[in-house]
């Protein structure tokens, strides 16, 4: 990052097309480093679509993607890691069978990549992946329950380590794919905390419906609406803006 | 010469129908269902093998060819009932593992009640003999496989297509709360669905019995023909089943008259040409 | 190193253990019960050649545990490998004169190579289509073997396998002629490819294996790269399954044509799976049960398969860790007790 006004992420007339149906249809996005970045919009504005462009899921049909001004429109899901991206899942998806600690020691270790492929050395001498995975189970609190099966983990806790394995690669980009989805009440201010504390040392592109939380944390909002931008600003400006209440409740009429 | 490739092409036709008759009955289940019965191969055995006996005790090939596959959907319905609806729940390979286990059980039964060596089946009285076009003759019996299974794709496609059983099983293979919703138990359209499509294999154990006797270790070659055609065709796909049972069929009889050794080999030979070309089968979607 | 992990260990939980990889436990345990079973069986068994059977069988069940129980891929194809194994060996030594050592190793790159075809053609596709292809290609090999019947011997099956010598040059070291000789010699490889796969799943790479059984789009999107992952291990299983084939030919004198039957897959997986998938030591338990099953049944009566089919419904519904899974909550209980009498 030789330039902090330069964006992080870039995405140029992104398009992804399912026949002749649009669900994202030219985006332009920018996310600059040190910021959240949110995108919200009413159900099927193409925020998920969008979401699993950038993660890899899904080619784009036309348009590209930057990072750090590095074209990775083509690159494959498991190869964007290296390259400085995480992500977390909308619905929870852990290792249930394996510990706490051996989900977030498999997630430090991913950004190896080839090296992974190592099939002799022991897994304490990765003592690295291990020291990642120490800290990140501090960070969520989540010490106490190393060494539990993923899947014994009550369901906020479940929602808070799959948040915690996306921040084990160290990434420059964090995709968060409503991390409160299926939260309970009591649980959310943990998450937006959390989400709050990892903003200081990530960029992040959160996708979230929770509006008090999409307010309170975000730096820039971004209102999709039929696969467009609609608005893009700072949360006032988008709290106040006409063109976003309207969309909102075109949603609910 | 030109015959020569007319009768195999027939005989294609009819190994064809054969082979769609197992697949879809397989497709079927996986469909609704969402898994792979292993057992299919060892109900086609059984079926060969109930119109041996059937056939032997009656001296009634059309007993067989309407019981047959009757007692077997019906095994599969009590079966289905017993065993296999306690692992719906379970992921894949268990469903398989169970599946494999019940085509064990049947195999080695089969061998225990018929012995180990293959029975013949004799071509009913009035199908025996040969048409005549002119100068080329064919079997009664093969010409009647390829209308009766052809009758049994109509009477299949009118269900699937035009009955409120079928709109159930289409609705249910998109999404099982759907049927749900519709007001109908679930769990009984299972078990119609799993009987129904383990009747189609019975039926087309029968029907290739005259041909080709009963044999005690045919099962696992049924499954894996059947596995092409569902590769080839698309899993799930009712024309798929068809045009893909047809093309193996006749591919499978034209190669016995080039290169009988190789015949069965360049079936498999082609589906894996088929995986590379196109790994989601010639009509599947990814 | 010992002082830095254990650092680690203490500042990680103090009152929970290590963090285990998946469900792994007693690893140094089992590698000992390993080789006491190793050198107890030709002596418990009536013959040696009893013991190898089981031996090679075990080879085959552990490869086969390395797709199934670690990286949860179930295939059919494990014959494929294991009569190519065998069938290569066998005319390298009945045609080139190949030694021993040379025999095994045509047979590991043999079974690497086609492993990697298979693996490269069947990973293309997931779930039921990759399980339902590994059946189409072993069915596909079958149908070669029987065709090229001039190298395979077809039906009936390849005649007059050489077992040779350990040698050195043209000097005899060692004749393997006797059972237990040979048995010696399928003990030491047995030993040491468990200790390796023992080694490999605990290392980077194998808790990665777990992982994708555990949660393929995860671990997807965490950077591995899945596909390569699968062919590797898909290659190191179909080149041990190849090794142990090639010691079924030299064990019998005769590269029979049902090593290449579906019916061969189907045993190594019930092996496998009786065994207890994930286990290592579970291979071994589920091969010396069926082979000896087999062997004590066969001759009174012929139908026994009927037995594994039953035992396969029966572990999956009633039993899903096989036997390992029975004997490790067993010997938990046992344990629970203890330490509650202890407490008492």
């Amino acid at each position: 990052m030789t330039n902090a006004h330069a964006p992080l992420l870039e995405t140029r007339r992104l398009e992804l097309a399912y026949g002749a149906f649009k669900a994202v249809d030219g985006v332009d996005l920018c996310i600059r480093p040190g910021t959240i970045h949110t995108v919200i919009g009413p159900n099927g504005a193409g925020k998920t679509s969008l979401f699993h462009c950038l993660t890899g899921e899904r080619r784009p049909t036309h348009g590209s993607i930057l990072l750090d001004g590095r074209d990775i429109t083509r690159q494959p899901a498991h190869g964007r890691v290296g390259l400085g991206m995480a992500r977390s899942f909308q619905i929870t998806s852990l290792f249930q069978e394996l510990s706490v600690h051996e989900n977030l020691r498999l997630a430090a270790q991913g950004v190896d990549g080839w090296k992974a492929l190592n099939f002799w050395q022991r897994l304490d001498t990765r003592k690295r992946h291990i020291d990642t995975a120490d800290e990140v189970l501090e960070r969520l609190n989540l010490t106490e329950r190393a060494g539990i099966p993923a899947g014994e983990l009550s369901h906020g806790q479940q929602r808070i380590l799959e948040v915690g394995m996306a921040i084990c690669a160290r990434p420059k980009l964090l995709l968060l794919d409503e991390p409160t989805s299926g939260m309970g009440i009591d649980d959310i201010p943990t998450m937006t905390r959390l989400i709050g504390e990892l903003g200081r040392d990530h960029s992040i592109l959160l996708i979230e419906h929770n509006m008090s939380i999409v307010m309170s944390i975000s730096d820039t909002i971004t209102v999709m609406n039929r696969g467009r931008v609609l608005v893009e600003g700072t949360p006032d400006s988008v709290r106040n803006d006409q063109r976003v209440r309207e969309a909102y409740l075109g949603e609910a009429a | 010469m030109l015959n020569v490739y007319l009768f195999q092409v027939l005989n294609g036709l009819g190994l064809g129908m054969i082979y769609f008759l197992i697949s879809v009955g397989l497709t079927l289940i996986f469909g609704l269902l969402n898994f792979v019965n292993f057992a299919h191969g060892a109900f086609f055995l059984l079926g060969s093998y109930l119109c041996y006996t059937l056939v032997t005790l009656t001296g009634n090939f059309w007993l067989a060819l309407v019981a047959g596959p009757l007692v077997i959907a019906m095994l599969a319905w009590a079966l289905e009932r017993s065993l296999i609806q306690r692992i719906y729940h379970l992921p894949h390979t268990f469903q398989i593992l169970v599946t494999l286990g019940i085509a064990l059980i049947i195999q080695e039964l089969s061998i225990m009640i018929w012995g180990p060596v293959g029975k013949s089946v004799p071509t009913p009285e009035l199908l025996q003999g040969v048409v005549r076009f002119g100068n080329f003759a064919y079997p009664i019996y093969r010409l009647f496989l390829i209308a009766f299974s052809a009758g049994v794709a109509i009477l299949l496609w009118l269900l699937l297509e035009r009955t409120r059983f079928g709109a159930l099983v289409r609705a249910g293979s998109e999404s099982t709360e759907m049927v749900s919703l519709l007001g109908s138990n679930i769990f009984r359209l299972f078990s119609i669905t799993f009987a129904l499509g383990v009747g189609l294999a019975g039926l087309a154990g029968v029907l290739s019995a005259p041909l080709r006797g009963a044999h005690p270790f045919i099962g696992p070659e049924v499954l894996g023909l059947a596995f092409v055609v569902v590769v080839i065709g698309g899993m799930g796909s009712f024309s798929g089943a068809l045009v893909a049972g047809l093309l193996v069929g006749v591919v499978q009889s034209l190669m016995t008259t080039l290169w009988p050794q190789g015949a069965s080999l360049m079936i498999y030979a082609a589906m894996a040409v088929v995986i590379l070309l196109r790994p989601y089968g010639l009509f599947g979607r990814a | 190193m010992d002082t830095k992990t254990g650092a680690v260990a203490s500042k990680r939980n103090g009152a929970t253990p290590l963090a285990r990889p998946g469900r792994i436990r007693w690893a140094p345990g089992t590698t000992l019960a390993m080789l006491v079973v190793v050198v107890l069986l030709p002596v418990v068994l009536p013959s040696a050649t009893l013991a190898t059977e089981i031996l090679i069988f075990a080879m085959a069940a552990l490869a086969c545990n390395l797709l199934l129980g670690y990286t949860g891929l179930l295939s059919f194809g494990q014959a494929i490998f294991f009569g190519a194994g065998a069938y290569c060996s066998a005319l390298g030594m009945l045609h080139w004169q190949l030694g021993l050592f040379s025999a095994l190793l045509l047979a590991l790159g043999v079974g690497a190579v086609l492993a990697l075809l298979v693996g490269l053609l069947c990973i293309r596709r997931k779930g039921i289509y990759f399980v339902m292809l590994t059946l189409a290609l072993t069915q596909m090999a079958y149908f070669l073997a029987y065709t090229l019947s001039d190298w395979t011997g077809g039906d009936n099956g390849l005649l007059g396998v050489p077992r040779p010598p350990i040698a050195l040059g043209d000097t005899t070291l060692v004749s393997l002629a006797s059972p237990l000789a040979f048995y010696g010699l399928v003990a030491v490889l047995f030993a040491v490819i468990y200790i390796m796969a023992r080694r490999i799943t605990s290392s980077p790479f194998g808790s990665t294996l777990l992982a994708i059984r555990e949660n393929e789009a995860r671990a997807a999107a965490l950077g591995y790269d899945i596909r390569l992952f699968k062919i590797m291990v898909f290659v190191l299983s179909g080149a041990i399954t190849a090794l142990a084939g090639a010691l079924y030919a030299m064990l019998l004198n005769f590269a029979p044509l049902s090593n290449i039957e579906l019916l061969m897959s189907e045993q190594i997986l019930i092996m496998t799976i009786i065994g207890g998938t994930g286990s290592l030591f579970g291979s071994l338990l589920g091969a010396g049960s069926i082979v000896l099953l087999g062997d004590i049944l066969s001759a009174i009566w012929p139908r026994w398969m009927l037995l594994l089919g039953v035992a396969l419904i029966a572990v999956v519904i009633f039993m899903r860790g096989g036997l390992w899974g029975g004997l490790t909550s067993l010997l938990q209980r046992a344990r629970r007790a203890s330490s509650h009498d202890k407490e008492a």
